[in-house]
């Protein structure tokens, strides 16, 4: 082991920077790597939000970030829930909850079960038998319950300058080397990053670096062989605004993602404000009309300036070429739906650590990256593109041309077994477990033509009994959690506790 | 509510008896009413003796009994299989049905191995693996329950006799109302239009009609192969062995708890310990023998005295591009054919059966049911295929010319990269769908000789001094936990006499 890897930069801005250099050095600084971070000017405006699904706990728990530093610095809400409403018409909105999977091994999904009850006559949606969507409805937070057969996980929603700013100071005390410059050049030699000169005239040389500087792709671009694939006839929204409105007591544990005419704009609850996304498509709406729509689409008072950005939607054909690994935006642009951009970020640097190089000559780790972030990728788009594909919004064109148009063929692969099977075929690296997918495609609309059917061998009275047994479970364990409230005052007695 | 689905399976043997079996145990008569022709007068080739552990899985959804089948099918037990001199001469190594290191080790037990190593500790890599040394021990006992114990660390097969264990699941089927039609096939009526399969018409004139047809005639594969004439995808040239003999012999005193395959001048020989009889065969290609001297040579190896004449069995390796078209599935031989060192054969049927139970055309036909069914098989045959293709390629055997042409073919892509990756880092590619899960690579790729010449830098946490100790600590007590199992032998013996006390153990609903 002649060659390790013993320097890495890592460059770029924001949580996919500080998440990056932090996840390196907590695993490897103690065994002799060095990590050098170099920032790049902030794009974040104080309106920002990051909406984190669950798997944010265990990215905490990966670079040893308290939750509940996390929870009082990012002014954080538990997010268990996304609700949709008017996606589909006149449809009551709906909602994808983070059930926990069933335990493997265990009786088919109850989802065929649902199925089944809806062919004959059943009235409760799929949601309904979801914990954590009980759970959000009924304003309690799914913490874990001992011996509860149901469980479910919650996520954050956070306020992105803070939270940033947490991480950063969280990534220098576990010994990341911090400075903040603006690039000058990259020099590239054989298809390799040789090195980074800084406006300081600083020179950075590394055995690796690490692009995290979002959608610039500030390195990765400079490589040869880089290709941005768009994603944008799957992804049509091209441009997002972000404001913030007044918080709303207690807050809503669950994202509210709300249809207009040409885009969605979603509520995130923190908790002294509540974060306001719009993304939408400029063909449809112009930017001055949806600032000036904003109050009224997300029904709050809207306090200060409504920023407008574009989104920038597909995937880098090969995001680790040479000596250079791009994570987060850098590698996968989607856009904010269903809470998945910071995910994208988690799920490039735990790839990147679990195919950590063990020498500096060679990459051949590179061509599995570029598989399974690519995979990922495609996923993390399949499940927003099957809210615009299955929406029910009737002439308006946007939204028609949406419905119109082919859903990408895994997805579509996806809508098709579900429709006739109510099983969700599922590919490696999915963030999402097939309850997610059934809550999401049967929330859409869809209504499995027909389920498992192992599921008709027990007698009629014993599927009853587990549909009935199903809703008791969850009655009986929602009053038993949390208000939101409580969570939070806990988590600051912790805090204080830990001081 | 519809008519219930007609399902014709044509072909009793082991594929059309646990399709029978199983479909009539998870769907209910309500849905599907299944029938069964098949002809004595045709013989079954039996295939695999040896099964893996999702054997005992499928046994208990359809509620066949483990101790009866264990008795009927003079079945003994299989904690892997023991492969001698693939790779290089001398090698021997056991693909464990379970893990190395404890429970709680997650993935990178063998990384932290790879550590000691590079610290000079020159350790067999079997040592921590419990069910590799209780299988070299000769022991057996079901798999503890409590989850956290090194005894729970790993899973267990049969060894059986296929065609009683066929016999048992007709016995089921049959019981719960499948109808069995003896006959041969004389024509197989199609839809002028659509090619549709309608009925099958047997040589006594009788016209069995159905709605859906199973294939499991076998090597014919008579209605996928040549009635609907779904190409064959040839895979020869990636796994040459092209015949077999198989041939019964002497029971042994003490018989292993593991399957043994021993790489041999042209091809390999298998060695399946049951309670009764010793199964033995030569599976090679040739290309680089001949059959006779394939014959002698595994009369030549066998280590108990031979109980029949060898019987021969040719085949190819590949299989077919569609496993459903039309309205017609193949299972079993009629699928496909990869040869029996991993021992892949019937979980081939089980899970072909297992991803057509849900994709079953209920509620009428629709192709994007068969495009499924046939993504999910393929992937499945397209694993196996790497992996029995890895035991051939991975080897530095200069002794026969076939050893020479494996080492030196061309291997598909997505191979060729899994073994770069771990010699370079030992990295082991991880996947949802498909058998052989990371234990399974690492058996191979250490046992066959390729060492990474790195690990994952990961592994450096803690000193090394605590490795030491915990690695020391782990050989110890699985040495010590697997002294106080039952021999194998002993095990089988008390296991097929007493009953009903058996059925209380825990371990047998564990899984």
């Amino acid at each position: 082991m002649s060659a390790r890897v013993t320097n890495v930069a890592v460059l770029g801005r924001d949580a996919p920077l500080w998440i990056a250099a932090a996840a390196i050095q907590r695993s490897l600084g103690h065994l002799g790597v060095s990590v050098r971070a170099i920032e790049l000017p902030s794009i974040l405006q104080p309106q920002d939000v990051y909406s984190a699904m669950p798997a944010i706990q265990g990215l905490h728990k990966q670079i040893g970030l308290s939750e509940n530093l996390a929870i009082a610095a990012a002014r954080a809400v538990p997010l268990a829930a996304q609700r949709y409403s008017n996606w589909a018409g006149a449809s009551p909105p709906w909602m994808v909850g983070y059930d926990d999977p069933p335990p493997p091994g265990s009786d088919v999904d109850f989802v065929h079960y649902w199925a089944r009850g809806r062919q004959e006559g059943l009235k409760p949606a799929f949601e309904d038998f979801s914990l954590a969507a009980s759970a959000a409805k009924h304003a309690r937070v799914p913490v874990y319950q001992d011996g509860s057969e149901l469980s479910a996980a919650y996520g954050y929603n956070l306020a992105a300058v803070p939270y940033t700013s947490l991480l950063k100071a969280h990534a220098s005390r576990l010994g990341v080397n911090v400075e903040t410059a603006a690039i000058e050049n990259v020099l590239i030699q054989d298809g390799r990053i040789g090195s980074i000169v800084l406006s300081s005239a600083d020179r950075v040389e590394a055995d690796l670096f690490v692009d995290a500087s979002g959608t610039e792709g500030a390195l990765i671009t400079r490589l040869p062989g880089s290709q941005f694939e768009p994603w944008d006839e799957w992804l049509p929204c091209d441009r997002m605004v972000v404001a913030s409105g007044a918080s709303i007591n207690p807050p809503p544990l669950y994202s509210q993602i709300s249809a207009f005419r040409a885009g969605w704009l979603g509520l995130y609850p923190l908790q002294d404000r509540t974060a306001i996304i719009a993304a939408y498509n400029s063909k449809h709406i112009s930017e001055a009309e949806i600032i000036e729509s904003l109050p009224l689409l997300a029904r709050i008072p809207i306090a200060g300036e409504a920023i407008v950005s574009p989104l920038r939607r597909g995937l880098r054909s090969r995001s680790w070429i040479g000596n250079c690994v791009a994570v987060g935006e850098a590698a996968i642009g989607v856009d904010p739906l269903e809470s998945l951009g910071l995910y994208a970020t988690h799920t490039c640097v735990s790839h990147l650590m679990a195919l950590f190089p063990v020498e500096r000559h060679a990459f051949p780790e590179a061509e599995r990256y570029n598989r399974e972030i690519a995979l990922a990728g495609q996923n993390l788009r399949d499940i927003q593109s099957a809210h615009y594909s299955l929406n029910r919004r009737f002439d308006e064109p946007f939204w028609d041309e949406c419905r119109d148009r082919t859903p990408p063929e895994s997805l579509q692969r996806k809508l098709e077994v579900f429709s006739l099977t109510a099983h969700v075929p599922l590919n490696d690296e999915e963030p999402f477990e097939e309850q997610q997918w059934a809550a999401l495609l049967s929330g859409a609309g869809i209504v499995p033509k027909r389920y498992d059917p192992r599921i008709d061998v027990a007698p009629d009275e014993a599927l009853i009994q587990k549909v009935q047994q199903r809703l008791r479970d969850i009655a009986v364990a929602v009053p038993n959690m949390p208000s939101a409230d409580d969570f939070l005052k806990q988590s600051r007695e912790e805090l204080e506790v830990a001081k | 509510m519809t008519k219930p689905l007609q399902i014709v399976i044509l072909g009793g043997g082991t594929a059309g008896w646990m399709a029978a079996a199983g479909l009539i145990s998870l769907v209910s008569p309500r849905l599907c009413r299944i029938r069964v022709v098949e002809s004595d007068e045709i013989g079954t080739v039996g295939v695999g003796e040896a099964t893996l552990p999702h054997l005992k899985n499928f046994n208990d959804t359809i509620g066949l009994d483990e101790a009866e089948m264990v008795r009927s099918t003079r079945a003994t037990f299989k904690l892997g299989i023991q492969f001698l001199d693939w790779g290089f001469q001398g090698s021997r190594y056991i693909h464990p049905f379970g893990i190395y290191g404890r429970a709680t080790s997650g993935g990178g037990f063998h990384q932290r191995w790879l550590r000691a190593r590079a610290a000079g500790r020159d350790w067999d890599i079997g040592d921590f693996s419990y069910a590799i040394v209780a299988a070299r021990n000769n022991r057996f006992d079901f798999p503890a329950t409590a989850k956290a114990t090194i005894a729970s660390t790993y899973s267990y097969a049969y060894h059986l006799d296929a065609s009683v264990y066929a016999g048992e699941l007709r016995k089921l089927a049959e019981s719960r109302g499948v109808v069995r039609t003896e006959g041969k096939v004389a024509d197989v009526v199609q839809d002028n239009e659509t090619g549709v399969v309608r009925s099958l018409v047997l040589e006594s004139g009788e016209q069995i009609d159905g709605d859906f047809f199973i294939d499991c005639s076998g090597f014919r594969s008579l209605l996928l192969g040549s009635k609907l004439e779904v190409p064959w995808e040839d895979w020869s040239k990636w796994l040459p062995c092209d015949r077999a003999f198989a041939v019964p012999s002497e029971s042994a005193n003490e018989f292993t708890p593991y399957t043994r395959s021993t790489a041999v001048e042209a091809g390999w020989r298998w060695r399946i310990p049951l309670q009764t009889r010793t199964g033995n065969g030569y599976v090679f290609s040739t290309g680089f023998t001949n059959e006779q001297d394939a014959a002698d040579s595994l009369l030549k190896g066998l280590d108990t005295p031979a109980l029949d004449d060898p019987r021969l069995l040719r085949f190819k390796a590949g299989r077919r591009v569609l496993n459903w078209e039309k309205n017609c599935v193949a299972l079993g031989l009629a699928s496909g054919f990869l040869e029996p060192l991993e021992s892949t054969s019937i979980y081939l049927i089980q899970i072909a059966l297992m991803h057509l139970v849900p994709l079953l055309p209920l509620a009428g036909p629709d192709p994007r049911l068969a495009d499924e069914f046939n993504r999910k098989i393929n992937v499945e045959y397209d694993r196996i295929r790497d992996f029995l293709i890895l035991h051939y390629h991975l080897t530095r055997r200069d002794d026969a010319e076939i050893w020479r042409y494996c080492a030196n073919m061309d291997v598909p892509d997505s191979l060729k990269e899994k073994m770069e990756l771990f010699g370079h880092s030992a990295q082991i590619e991880q996947y949802r769908d498909g058998l052989f899960t990371l234990p399974s690579w690492l058996a191979v790729y250490v046992g066959q000789g390729l060492i990474p010449t790195a690990y994952s830098p990961l592994a450096d946490n803690g000193s090394t001094e605590r490795l030491i100790a915990d690695l020391e600590g782990l050989r110890d007590e699985i040495s010590d936990r697997v002294d106080e199992m039952p021999s194998h032998s002993r095990f089988v013996e008390r296991y097929s006499q007493v009953q009903q006390p058996w059925k209380l153990q825990p371990a047998e609903t564990q899984l």
